[in-house]
């Protein structure tokens, strides 16, 4: 599994889909698939925008992914930086940008690879 | 030695700093290294003791002793012994809105620059190893009202003076750390 993070718009999908020739229609868009049905290789695109919704919906990220990671062989995950902000008044945008950053140091701890993404150029940090 | 450590929200830079001071104060290296915990977060609900008592889990058994110094960080040195010692400071944007708008009247950005920078060099002078945690709050793309610019103007002069002083600049993504001096 593969971890790329990076700024809104610095056009993180389109890095991956062209450094290894992918197609976009391998594109989950803030979906975790069961992975039991898919073999290939997946790109899981706004993973921020996922955990989001699984907040929204009163359901656990955290399990959630380390389940996915589990029984995904071959992944690449893109999810936005969202922490590199002024602290929100609103206190559940705050405890979006916390669990978002605790959930991606866990699924970075868990990646053979971390690119960070800034106008469209990667910089390997793992 | 001084460490600047950066990172966002939920970034890990706490536990990567922690792991800095643990490596440079290694008890059979220094066994007489006295090991201080500068905080600063001024608690004012629930959520801000959660988070205390958090951090306080984390650090616990790590042989910190804890000085509460929310503004004037240089009085911390009147609570310390003398001797060997390794500070870590959590955080310089905690202590930067204590020093801006804890008290009676917004202090201006150019008062809290030099406050806060002059209270960090009197520390270094003194203490052996300084760790210092800041945050990146720079890149949300919000434009804010006139206070809260200030206060983001102020961050930014200050994290670039202090790293302009620190021997190690490390920014911490994912929990990963990635050194930028």
């Amino acid at each position: 599994m593969k971890l790329v993070i990076g700024g809104y718009a610095q056009g993180k999908l389109d890095y991956v889909l062209s450094k290894y020739h992918l197609n976009k229609n391998i594109v989950w868009d803030s979906v975790l698939p069961d992975c039991t049905l898919v073999k290939e290789t997946i790109i899981i695109n706004h993973l921020h925008l996922w955990i989001k919704n699984c907040m929204l919906e009163g359901r656990c990220p955290e399990e959630e992914i380390l389940l996915f990671l589990d029984s995904c062989q071959d992944c690449i995950i893109i999810s936005d930086e969202v922490g590199n902000g002024i602290v929100p008044i609103n206190a559940f945008e705050r405890e979006y940008r916390e669990r978002v950053g605790k959930i991606l140091i866990q699924v970075a701890e868990r990646a053979e690879e971390v690119e960070r993404v800034i106008c469209k150029i990667g910089q390997k940090i793992k | 030695m001084m460490v600047l450590i950066l990172g966002g929200s939920g970034s890990g830079k706490s536990s990567y700093a922690e792991k800095v001071v643990l490596s440079l104060s290694d008890s059979s290296a220094s066994p007489d290294m006295k090991r201080y915990y500068l905080a600063t977060m001024l608690v004012s609900d629930d959520e801000g003791k959660q988070r205390v008592l958090l951090h306080r889990k984390l650090r616990s058994g790590k042989g910190f002793i804890t000085i509460e110094q929310p503004i004037q960080i240089h009085k911390a040195l009147e609570k310390m012994e003398s001797g060997k010692k390794i500070a870590l400071l959590e955080c310089i944007s905690n202590l930067v809105a204590n020093e801006m708008f804890s008290q009676d009247k917004i202090k201006p950005e150019m008062a809290v620059i030099t406050d806060v920078i002059k209270g960090i060099c009197m520390l270094k002078k003194e203490i052996t190893h300084l760790v210092l945690v800041s945050n990146n709050i720079f890149e949300d793309g919000t434009i804010y009202d006139k206070t809260t610019t200030e206060y983001i103007h102020a961050m930014g002069k200050i994290n670039q003076r202090l790293a302009a002083m620190a021997d190690k600049v490390v920014e911490v993504v994912a929990g990963i750390p990635v050194t930028i001096k």
